[in-house]
């Protein structure tokens, strides 16, 4: 296979798994209205802990790591996503309910930093800043692949997983669970006075979003068989809030657009690009600056996306049938919208 | 003991350093309300702006372009809140939208800072100096000298806040902008300069941070903004003084223990104490009503 469709398949993955990634913080930020300043955090636990199971017994590999149950895949990803889902329900019990929004944003992205400080100083944990390399490639024993063939396959698996992960999150989205996040985000005063548990719905989405982190995370160190923190630095958790604003906030398709744009054709087509010569990474660094630009230009002249959040109409069937039978007093006692949750 | 008293004493350095950044973010903060991701970034640029003035070009003295780099840095703030942050802000009646726009900013600053001066540790120009030995404490010339400003500058706002005209319009619009603003404070003014105050001790606070810690690198305003955020959260979000408290108390809790644990991990003490904080007094310290 030649080097072209590597790169190609190599960015269909990237579109995917951040398409995973928008989705989480999609449900946290665009949804629920937290803004989760630490959510690449979340994404390098998923990603270790995906690595760590998977990987055998630490002893003699020259690598220090805890876990090392050779757990294969897809099992590890599992545990890579509730990892991330646990270390989100314990942020969010402590801070959660005490904080305002942007003091929870002070205390996440001071989170994120900690996060990064332990693990890259840290050794026994996920060995510190090498990182875990040599991660086994998912199913290569069972496919018997070639390292060449595994690019386009994991990159399909991948795509498997992205599109099984939507169709849940739209299922979420769609449920009286994602009406009460989307009237929590739009106000959360409102949203308690009607009776809706404001903290237990954030938890929810807190523990979903970072559940689909992990699981994004996981799919990462699987794909590239090693993950260190030069590739988790929390400047990163704003290139994925960049794809779900470009692309469309609160909005599942938007999502995997906005990962076209600002993932697949800012971050990592430019990495193919020659350096300039004599300046070393210069390309790396305008890259980051033109995404912060974009960002901003985008939130000033289009701030609802490339794809923009539908207005939701709701009819309530039981009050369009009752009108028929002109039975007005049963309509005020059963009218509301039942809230399965 | 020795090393406790040896740990005060650096504890001292790091609460000087952390309350100048801690002051300038609170001010900001109390004024327009919403945080500033950036500020981190506004202190490596300020920092690095020295450095161009101490090491690459007219070679000034450390304390002489430290002034330049941090005046440099305040109007520089200035602009950035006219030109950008403040049309977001009064765009948009969410601190969402201008939060995360001071988080690209934070993306671009810290890269226009690479792109100039790139990945390397650099260190300032200074004379080589020897150690002095103050009663149990060991400390340079340049810490002293940059704990005197501290305090000074403590002094100072202080007097500000509480004495000039400049100062009670902060507070009053700190308390609340509609009412300074109908009340014939010119709001607009007092953000302007607000900004440029906050620019100016961000630039100032990341300069003595390289200089107290003998190094610095583009990264290293971002990896100390958690520990000015600690300082704040525990001191009580939008107090001056608080934030003053908090700096001391974050200053010295993280020098301490790096006497008894792995150095690497002793700003991680600064998130420890603001999960406590969170645990047991969320409000901080000293909160003020309606701000937390």
């Amino acid at each position: 296979m030649s080097a072209i469709w590597y790169y190609v398949f190599t960015l269909v993955f990237f579109l995917f798994d951040y398409f995973i990634l928008a989705m989480g913080l999609n449900i946290q930020y665009g949804e629920t209205g937290i803004l989760n300043f630490a959510y690449i955090g979340f994404v390098a636990i998923g990603a270790y802990v995906t690595g760590a199971v998977s990987m055998p017994n630490s002893v003699g590999t020259g690598q220090h790591y805890i876990l090392g149950w050779s757990i294969p895949f897809p099992f590890n990803l599992l545990i890579g996503g509730v990892a991330a889902s646990l270390l989100a329900v314990i942020v969010a019990l402590i801070s959660l309910r005490r904080l305002r929004t942007d003091y929870l944003a002070m205390v996440l992205i001071s989170l994120s930093l900690v996060l990064y400080d332990v693990c890259n100083n840290f050794v026994p944990l996920f060995n510190g800043a090498d990182g875990l390399y040599n991660v086994p490639e998912p199913m290569v024993g069972v496919f018997h692949l070639t390292s060449n063939a595994f690019v386009p396959f994991f990159a399909a698996v991948t795509g498997v997983v992205a599109g099984i992960l939507w169709f849940v999150m739209s299922r979420i989205t769609r449920a009286p669970l994602g009406r009460t996040l989307r009237a929590i985000r739009d106000d959360s005063g409102v949203a308690a006075a009607l009776g809706k548990g404001v903290f237990r719905y954030q938890l929810t989405s807190m523990l979903i979003g970072s559940f689909y982190a992990g699981v994004g995370g996981g799919l990462i160190i699987q794909f590239g068989g090693s993950f260190n923190p030069s590739a988790w630095l929390p400047g990163e958790t704003f290139v994925i809030f960049a794809v779900i604003i470009v692309g469309g906030v609160g909005n599942n398709i938007g999502l995997i657009v906005g990962s076209l744009l600002v993932e697949t054709m800012l971050v990592h087509l430019p990495a193919f690009l020659p350096a300039i010569p004599g300046h070393p990474g210069l390309i790396e660094y305008i890259d980051a600056m033109v995404i912060g630009a974009l960002l901003m230009v985008m939130l000033w002249f289009r701030p609802q996306g490339m794809v923009p959040e539908r207005t939701r109409r709701f009819t309530i069937p039981s009050l369009a049938a009752r009108k028929d039978d002109g039975d007005a007093v049963a309509v005020g006692a059963n009218a509301s919208p039942k809230e399965a949750e | 003991m020795q090393q406790f008293w040896l740990a005060f004493g650096f504890g001292l350095v790091t609460a000087s350093v952390l309350a100048i950044s801690a002051v300038g973010l609170s001010l900001q903060f109390g004024i327009t309300n919403y945080i500033n991701f950036a500020y981190g970034d506004f202190m490596a640029l300020g920092a690095f702006m020295t450095y161009g003035l101490n090491a690459e070009v007219l070679h000034l003295n450390i304390w002489v372009a430290l002034i330049g780099g941090s005046l440099g840095m305040g109007v520089l703030a200035v602009l950035l809140n006219r030109f950008l942050l403040s049309p977001f802000a009064r765009r948009f009646d969410r601190t969402f939208y201008v939060m995360i726009v001071t988080f690209g900013l934070s993306l671009i600053i810290l890269n226009v800072v690479y792109s100039i001066w790139g990945p390397d540790v650099r260190a300032y120009n200074t004379p080589i100096e020897q150690v002095l030995h103050i009663g149990p404490f060991l400390l340079t010339r340049n810490q002293l000298i940059v704990m005197a400003m501290s305090i000074a500058l403590m002094v100072l706002v202080h007097i500000m806040l509480k004495t000039t005209r400049l100062g009670k319009s902060m507070r009053a619009m700190s308390d609340n902008t509609t009412l300074a603003m109908t009340s014939g404070i010119d709001t607009k003014l007092i953000t302007t300069i607000t900004w440029f105050l906050s620019g100016t001790l961000a630039g100032l606070s990341g300069a003595v941070l390289g200089i107290t810690e003998g190094n610095l690198t583009p990264a290293s305003g971002e990896l100390f903004l958690f520990v000015i955020f600690a300082a704040v959260i525990v001191g009580g979000v939008g107090s001056i003084y608080g934030a003053m408290a908090g700096a001391v108390l974050i200053g010295l809790a993280t020098e301490i223990s790096a006497a008894f644990i792995n150095p690497s991990y002793k700003l991680d003490v600064a998130f420890v104490i603001l999960i406590l904080t969170l645990l047991f007094r969320p409000s901080g310290l000293f909160s003020r009503p309606g701000k937390a």
